[in-house]
């Protein structure tokens, strides 16, 4: 029994360390003085005096400050508008009644199987003929629906008991009521699993913020980090990508670091896969 | 007295910007342009067009970073698509055909026409080499604007210390492969290709010329010549230099990898193009040198980098605007400046009669090297779709250089993959007969 936990933990130990690998190697590439590649560019031990040089060029290299707050723009500007959206729409398909209320759900899915680039150029059309293009709002406008999150939240909605709702029903309350003091706190595992995977998604997404953005103003993350990772013809500046990359996903490792709990709480609750 | 002078102020300011916005509008244009080299190019070329904006008052260019090649691609064709086409792209010169038979860009030849000049006259300060991917079907549709083409780059010091002489690189495959079994020991590999999609696709097309062969039609944008004895040579020499003569490392490596394992001495030998010279200048720690690449039938590289092209939809004023921003960028003083500081050869002639450039060149004997071998330089493989084109021999190739195929099969299959790709476009034309 106690042999095969330890066997267990080992395993799981390796496993953790695998994928962690890439992690790892961004992190002591980052602080590696060398920035082009000397001999020891592959190795994860950091046999060197660590340098901030990287980041330091980083910073010259791109304005991050202004990327910062582009992505944080759109990723929690989509988010906001989503939460609004799929609460309603989530709800409608779980508790109205309505004709062709399961055929129309089925159609929103089919949303799931489009390809995003297959979208690019009726979206940005659309994007453009609103009077958006270029701006920040034009790369958040697509998604402030979303069909996975509606599906989420008409699953989650009709796991509550309709025994909550009808109390408040009798009470004299209305939908909206019911749907923001009953349903929306019961609900709020599922809307934080959700949050998170929309967050992730839409602060690393990189070809629809290319294609809409023009004004190296409104310039977010991804495209800014693309400009110094993309050299293909020259050399790579490993140390320079590394700390770029680390400058990117810093935020994200932060919030899941502070709110991993209620992360993993949420998943086990609305049985999602991570 | 204050508040008179401050009125007065703003009084003149406000007639100057109804002055302004009545008498002379300005001309808001966008500018795509990828970054194929390095990052700090991005902050360059921002750098650049904010000088041009305070240079002049009837232009307002955005410069707008646009990821690699491929992406700046689908970025233009997407915005043109949506009405919003963006006045000036820096395109792969490659590309241009393929853009062109799509309607995407515009011929150039009106504006030239309207500046009381013509192709030949433009042409003829641009390296000969150069021509032949600006021009598509008689008409001018780009501006070279960052050159390039492939270059052998060499440890000294590796070559010393086998006893080589590191002021005579490798002239012919034969040689070269001589000097790289001498240089491959524990842990070093005497050569290295980038095996990288569109590296080893280009870099396979210097093969194939350096072996005798064309490689594509550069008069029609329906043929390549991929199963010929001149690509089988070239593919059967890279199957070689890993298996045979065992002096290459066994996998698919991007340029990146094959330049930090060249910085880190891992590698004594590489193909790689003059655009990474001014990195491998900055962050070699050995001595190195660079030669011509080596021949086995005669000298003979094709072009890289990227043209300036303008797509289609703009209106009269954007278009005036865009040209007269081309021309700007193009001219032998800023193509000079951006030539030494990308490591890109500059495409205009004249720009190396300028100070400037002649205190460079004395100075960077090596960038002398990838001028001396342009009079054997020719143009980049562009057909009908040339990227999936492209990728037919790159998929092959890979396949070869992870032990996966031979090349006598690899050529075979790529031929047949690109045909079908070539096909819809040959039947609208060679095979379209009466």
């Amino acid at each position: 029994m106690k042999k095969t936990s330890l066997t267990i933990t080992g395993l799981m130990l390796v496993v953790a360390f695998l994928w962690s690998t890439p992690f790892l190697w961004t992190l002591v590439a980052s602080f590696r003085p060398d920035n082009a590649g000397g001999i020891n560019m592959a190795s994860l031990v950091p046999d060197y005096v660590p340098t901030l040089a990287n980041f330091k060029e980083a910073f010259e290299s791109g304005d991050f400050v202004l990327y910062y707050l582009n992505t944080a723009i759109v990723a929690f500007g989509i988010l906001a508008a989503q939460i609004v959206t799929i609460s309603l729409a989530g709800y409608a398909f779980a508790r109205l009644n309505f004709p062709g209320r399961e055929f129309l759900f089925y159609v929103f899915l089919l949303q799931l199987m489009l390809v995003p680039p297959v979208l690019i150029v009726p979206n940005l059309r659309m994007v453009v003929d609103l009077g958006l293009y270029g701006s920040l709002l034009g790369v958040m406008l697509p998604y402030f629906a979303s069909a996975f999150g509606t599906f989420l939240m008409r699953q989650t909605f009709r796991q509550i008991p309709r025994d909550f709702e009808e109390a408040a029903i009798i009470d004299g309350a209305h939908w909206w009521q019911v749907l923001w003091h009953v349903l929306l706190p019961m609900a709020k595992p599922g809307l934080v699993a959700f949050s998170l995977v929309s967050l992730i998604a839409h602060w690393n997404e990189f070809l629809w913020p290319l294609m809409v953005l023009n004004d190296p103003k409104n310039q977010t993350l991804t495209v800014g980090l693309a400009s110094f990772a993309m050299g293909t013809e020259g050399g790579k500046e490993w140390g320079l990508l590394a700390a770029g990359t680390l400058l990117v996903m810093f935020p994200l490792l932060a919030l899941f670091a502070a709110f991993q709990r209620q992360f993993v709480d949420s998943f086990m609750f609305s049985g999602l896969k991570g | 007295m204050r508040w008179i002078s401050l009125l007065t102020a703003s009084a003149v300011a406000l007639t100057s910007t109804l002055m302004g916005t009545s008498t002379m509008a300005q001309t808001k244009i966008d500018f795509f342009f990828p970054v194929p080299v390095d990052g700090k190019l991005a902050k360059e070329l921002q750098r650049l067009t904010k000088v041009y904006n305070d240079s002049q008052k009837d232009v307002a260019v955005t410069p707008v970073y646009s990821g690699n090649y491929d992406d700046t691609k689908l970025k233009a064709q997407a915005a043109a698509a949506a009405g919003k086409p963006p006045a000036v792209a820096l395109m792969s010169a490659n590309y241009l055909l393929d853009l062109k038979l799509s309607g995407d860009i515009i011929s150039l030849e009106p504006m030239l026409k309207a500046d009381g000049t013509t192709r030949e006259k433009l042409l003829s300060d641009f390296w000969p080499a150069l021509h032949g991917n600006a021009i598509v079907d008689g008409d001018l549709y780009g501006i070279p604007y960052q050159n390039s083409t492939p270059l052998l780059y060499y440890n000294k010091d590796h070559f010393k210390e086998v006893g080589l002489d590191p002021e005579k690189p490798p002239q012919t495959w034969a040689e070269l492969v001589d000097d790289a079994k001498k240089l491959t020991k524990e842990g070093r590999y005497g050569f290295q290709l980038a095996g990288g999609y569109d590296y080893i696709g280009w870099l396979m097309q210097t093969l194939v010329m350096t072996n005798g062969g064309r490689f594509y039609n550069e008069e029609y944008g329906g043929e390549v010549y991929y199963d010929t004895a001149s690509t089988l040579g070239a593919a059967q020499f890279v199957e070689d230099l890993i298996f045979k003569h065992k002096v290459m490392q066994q996998g698919v490596l991007d340029g990146g990898a094959v330049s930090s394992n060249f910085l880190a001495g891992k590698v004594s030998m590489m193909l790689l193009s003059t655009g990474g010279l001014s990195f491998i200048r900055e962050n070699m720690k050995m001595a190195y040198g660079v030669g011509f690449v080596p021949k086995n039938v005669r000298n003979a590289v094709p072009i890289g980098g990227g043209s300036l092209v303008m797509f289609k939809g703009l209106n009269d004023e954007q278009k005036q605007a865009g040209w007269k921003f081309i021309k700007w960028l193009s001219s032998a003083e800023t193509l000079g400046g951006w030539s030494r500081y990308t490591g890109y050869f500059a495409p205009r002639i004249s720009s190396y009669d300028m100070p400037e450039m002649k205190e460079f060149m004395s100075k960077n004997p090596d960038a002398k090297v990838a001028l001396d071998q342009l009079p054997y330089a020719k143009p980049w493989t562009a057909t009908y779709q040339t990227v999936a084109v492209r990728k037919a021999l790159d998929d092959e190739m890979q396949a070869v250089l992870s032990g996966k195929k031979k090349a006598a099969q690899a050529v075979k299959d790529a031929q047949k993959n690109a045909d079908a790709l070539l096909k819809p476009y040959v039947d609208q034309t060679a095979m379209k007969l009466p």
